[in-house]
């Protein structure tokens, strides 16, 4: 395997700007997220970062088109982006989740053009866990701790240096231009960290299928307020809601935002039916949504096990705690 | 098992067998050893999930808000900053008093998930207390039907505008520079709203469609316009549990903005705490002959 | 329909040519583009409509001619409250076409029943008139309609002018309330269908209402001995993207905007009692 010595890190970073635009995890103020990099900026590979990495294929407000009434009415989406976008160091959890948007926006029927335009352009360098935080759980939801699926390059911790594997033609032709970084080191890649928390995924699907009218939503949704903390910072929630906003009486520009399913506005309808009224379908919606129906339209969890949520809900609601209450629950058929 | 957990589960269960309460409301422990969260009792053998630890922070006076706890005989658990949330919200008639059944609880001032989590402290003793306990003048419930243990000593020696007096010295320019640099954080989840014991209508400006006064979009104006909005409208209201900034996931920090109104207030109408008695009606919610005006 | 080249979330700009006043909150609007029709939907299918400033938002397409789409909209809230204001000549973006569609095949040559509420009659008029004008397609053709109040009733000129006039077709109306000129049925549609027992034989029945409606017209079905293959409804949802993005209108697993919004009554029972 490859290596690169940690103290050739600046110096690759360095290399990797010059071939696009190059993302690094990083503190910024009491929130990490993933920022341009600059020679000044301080990496946080330490932690995973509090902002997933979703924001920058899936940005919070984004503009579908601009619009131009007068003599002659216009709509026209803004142009598309050509430099290559580079997330470096993106923690398996995260890379499973763009996995999940990939199927949301390229798949079935349509393509989000929006997001296949900068998905294109996407490498993803993940850096392998090789220690596991207290909310972490992402090898109990399919995912790969050390090794991401779905990432274009690995990175690895070995003390001295960052193992370093290229996975896709993208990676390697990323790779050929480090060359002069990396050599050949004789560790091995490392082992999965160890799990202080254990979820237990097994044959929820085919529970949840039978536990629509289950008194447990009830109870797990009575704590919940409702904002979208969870939502915002999942790096796999996709729904997003649309509006207009004019800059004058001839111009403006439609866009997009991310949009919470526990939000009280989520699913009323103009005229005021709304079939999810109260929290309690809102939270089942979500749970379901993260557990079951994901899994029955894509085959894969909407959850990744990377315990934002469980780090920052204002009220400590926990979908692994709810995954194993499952195993208590008996359920008929 | 500490002594007030003991005492806590032992009301609730009185109070529930004997039908004085349908439900109630207190803190039942989580997942991690810093986490304790609310939880909600309509059965008297359930009453063993209540606690009372380091961590029964969340404020739970907001859940008297909740549709399903609006028309119930509910008990709450209260400490200082959750009983003054219990006065606004009777104040504002919000809740019916005779509705409710209090338990003061003395608090000692805890401390925050949010700090605790991801593995730097190893157990409770070693989380230093939460900035909103550090912060709090009244951790002694002001209303309550019983309470359980002996008050606490309330602190003296805080200057509750201590970081506005700072933040006042700035000069506009440096002023707007540092909260335009919040607002960009600002993730418009509402976390802040909803956790917010003073925000208590049932229809909130910011989710009115018709007309839609708050842009869905999250720009610099639009999270500018909600925070001051937000901070206007819980002016006379916020009882300083400090909520709000606790729950912020991107960590802005909300306090300063409400002390700051508070602080206005205080120097135009005399001194004024929000929710500490309920028959005291905030300063700008009635008329006084003796009113400065100034700006009229 | 999707192709890839083209964006699917921006709408082509149209323009309102006819606007019919078919009771005091419902209008009826005709579509076009400079290129004529938008785009030809088959019988159920949605379209994104905007007023570019106001909002967007998904209505079924009520019918449609040579060169323009029908809608007929009711006035609920801020982008129908503005679209009820427009003019004729008004530019508006349309998108689309979105949806599965009724299932024609499987009704041709059986009778067909159509029991709609209020403006559930507008997604059912797409295939009703499809059933016209392919007349010799299909068996009797029934329709079973009913609203608040005969002022609420939508396309009268078809109810009780176009329709009965088709061979073999027979037209049912109902109010929940009438009035003092009202010299028809009186009753909910539910309770009017029951009073009607239609046969289920050879017989395929469609229907779209109030939710609450709905749900007792398909009770009311089931009892008289429709089976779940026979029944089939379209239903209403809070949509955004209309492609299966946006995550707002599913019912279990299923997206409104793309699996739906036709569904039989035999798939609606195997999705969660969430509609």
């Amino acid at each position: 395997m490859k290596a690169v010595p940690k103290d050739k890190l600046p110096a690759l970073l360095e290399e990797l700007s010059k071939e696009g635009d190059l993302y690094v995890p990083s503190q910024a103020g009491e929130m990490s997220r993933f920022v341009p990099w600059k020679r000044d900026v301080k990496l946080d590979l330490e932690h995973n970062t509090t902002m997933s990495p979703k924001e920058l294929l899936f940005p919070q407000t984004e503009v579908i088109y601009n619009y131009k009434f007068g003599e002659e009415n216009t709509v026209e989406p803004p142009s598309p982006g050509s430099d290559k976008i580079i997330l470096f160091g993106v923690r398996p959890c995260d890379v499973q989740a763009i996995r999940c948007l990939d199927e949301v926006f390229l798949t079935r029927t349509y393509v989000d053009n929006y997001y296949q335009e900068k998905r294109d352009r996407l490498i993803i360098i993940s850096l392998g866990c090789t220690a596991a935080e207290d909310t972490c759980f992402c090898k109990d939801m399919g995912v790969n701790p050390v090794e991401a699926e779905g990432a274009d390059i690995v990175i690895f911790d070995l003390d001295g240096e960052y193992g370093f594997e290229a996975k896709t033609d993208k990676g390697k032709e990323i790779a050929k231009k480090l060359s002069s970084f990396l050599e050949e080191t004789n560790k091995e890649k490392p082992a999965a960290p160890s799990f202080s928390l254990e979820v237990n995924s097994e044959g929820i699907v085919e529970k949840l299928q039978k536990m629509f009218e289950h008194p447990i939503w009830e109870e797990v949704s009575q704590k919940c307020i409702c904002c979208g903390t969870c939502t915002f910072l999942c790096p796999s929630c996709h729904c997003f809601d649309i509006n207009s906003k004019n800059i004058d009486a001839t111009k403006g520009f439609k866009y997009r935002t991310w949009d919470a399913c526990v939000f009280d506005d989520y699913a009323l309808m103009a005229g005021g039916h709304d079939v999810r009224p109260s929290k309690v379908e809102r939270i089942r919606n979500r749970f379901l949504h993260k557990l079951q129906f994901f899994q029955e339209r894509y085959g894969l969890f909407l959850c990744t096990g990377c315990g934002r949520c469980l780090r920052e809900c204002p009220v400590g609601t926990n979908i692994a705690a709810f995954i194993n209450r499952l195993e208590e629950v008996t359920v008929d058929g | 098992m500490n002594e007030i957990t003991g005492l806590m589960r032992k009301k609730a269960k009185e109070l529930l067998e004997k039908g004085v309460v349908e439900r109630v409301i207190g803190w039942e422990k989580g997942m991690f050893f810093y986490s304790t969260t609310p939880v909600v009792i309509d059965k008297p053998e359930e009453t063993e999930k209540l606690v009372w630890d380091d961590f029964a922070i969340n404020n739970l006076a907001i859940y008297l808000l909740d549709k399903q706890n609006k028309e119930k005989k509910v008990a709450l658990f209260v400490k200082g900053c959750d009983s003054r949330g219990v006065v606004r919200m009777i104040q504002d008639k919000q809740v019916k008093r005779e509705n409710l059944y209090l338990i003061g609880v003395p608090c000692p001032g805890l401390k925050d998930p949010k700090t605790a989590v991801r593995g730097y402290y190893k157990d409770a003793g070693q989380v230093p207390k939460a900035k909103k306990c550090q912060e709090c003048l009244h951790p002694n419930p002001v209303l309550y039907d019983e309470m359980l243990g002996s008050p606490v000593e309330e602190p003296q020696q805080i200057d509750r505008f201590a970081e506005v007096r700072e933040l006042e010295k700035k000069s506009t320019d440096k002023k707007y520079a540092y909260w335009k640099e919040q607002a960009d954080k600002c993730l418009r989840c509402f976390a802040c709203r909803n956790i917010c014991p003073a925000c208590s209508c049932p229809e909130c400006i910011f989710d009115c469609s018709k007309p839609r006064w708050l842009d869905k979009e999250v720009s610099t104006v639009q999270n500018q316009f909600f925070h001051m909005i937000r901070m206007w409208h819980v002016a006379d209201r916020c009882i300083e549990c400090g909520e709000c900034e606790r729950v912020c996931p991107a960590g802005l920090p909300l306090m300063q903005l409400n002390r700051k109104l508070l602080k206005d207030i205080n120097e135009l109408f005399g001194p004024y705490e929000a929710g500490m008695d309920l028959e005291q009606r905030p300063p700008l919610t009635q008329y006084d002959t003796g009113d400065p005006e100034e700006f009229m | 329909m999707a192709s890839a080249d083209k964006n699917p979330l921006v709408p082509m700009l149209g323009t309102i040519t006819k606007i019919i006043d078919e009771t005091p909150d419902v209008k009826t609007f005709h579509v076009t583009t400079a290129d004529g029709k938008p785009f030809t939907p088959k019988p159920g299918q949605l379209a994104m409509l905007s007023l570019i400033p106001v909002g967007e938002g998904m209505f079924s397409i009520t019918w449609q001619g040579d060169d323009y789409l029908e809608f007929s909209i009711k006035k609920v809230g801020v982008l129908t409250d503005a679209l009820h204001d427009a003019d004729v000549g008004t530019t508006v973006g349309i998108r689309g076409p979105y949806g599965n569609s009724f299932p024609v095949e499987i009704m041709k040559g059986k009778d067909l029943l159509f029991i709609g509420g209020g403006i559930g009659l507008a997604p059912l008029r797409s295939l009703i008139n499809h059933c016209i004008v392919n007349r010799d397609e299909f068996g009797k053709l029934e329709v079973l309609y009913g609203a608040r109040s005969p002022a609420d009733l939508v396309f009268k000129y078809d109810l009780f002018d176009n329709w009965p006039k088709v061979r073999d077709m027979e037209v049912y109306v109902t109010v929940d309330r009438g009035d003092d000129d009202w010299k028809g049925k009186v009753g909910f549609v539910p309770a009017y269908l029951e009073e009607l027992k239609p046969s289920p034989e050879g017989k395929v029945a469609i229907t779209c209402g109030p939710p609450i409606m709905i749900k007792y017209v398909l009770q009311t079905l089931e009892k008289l001995g429709f089976n779940e293959d026979q029944v089939i409804t379209t239903l209403e949802m809070r949509m955004k993207c209309g492609i299966g993005k946006c995550g707002r209108c599913n019912i279990g697993s299923q997206f409104i905007c793309l699996d739906g919004p036709v569904f039989s009554l035999a798939q609606l029972k195997k999705l969660p009692p969430e509609w």
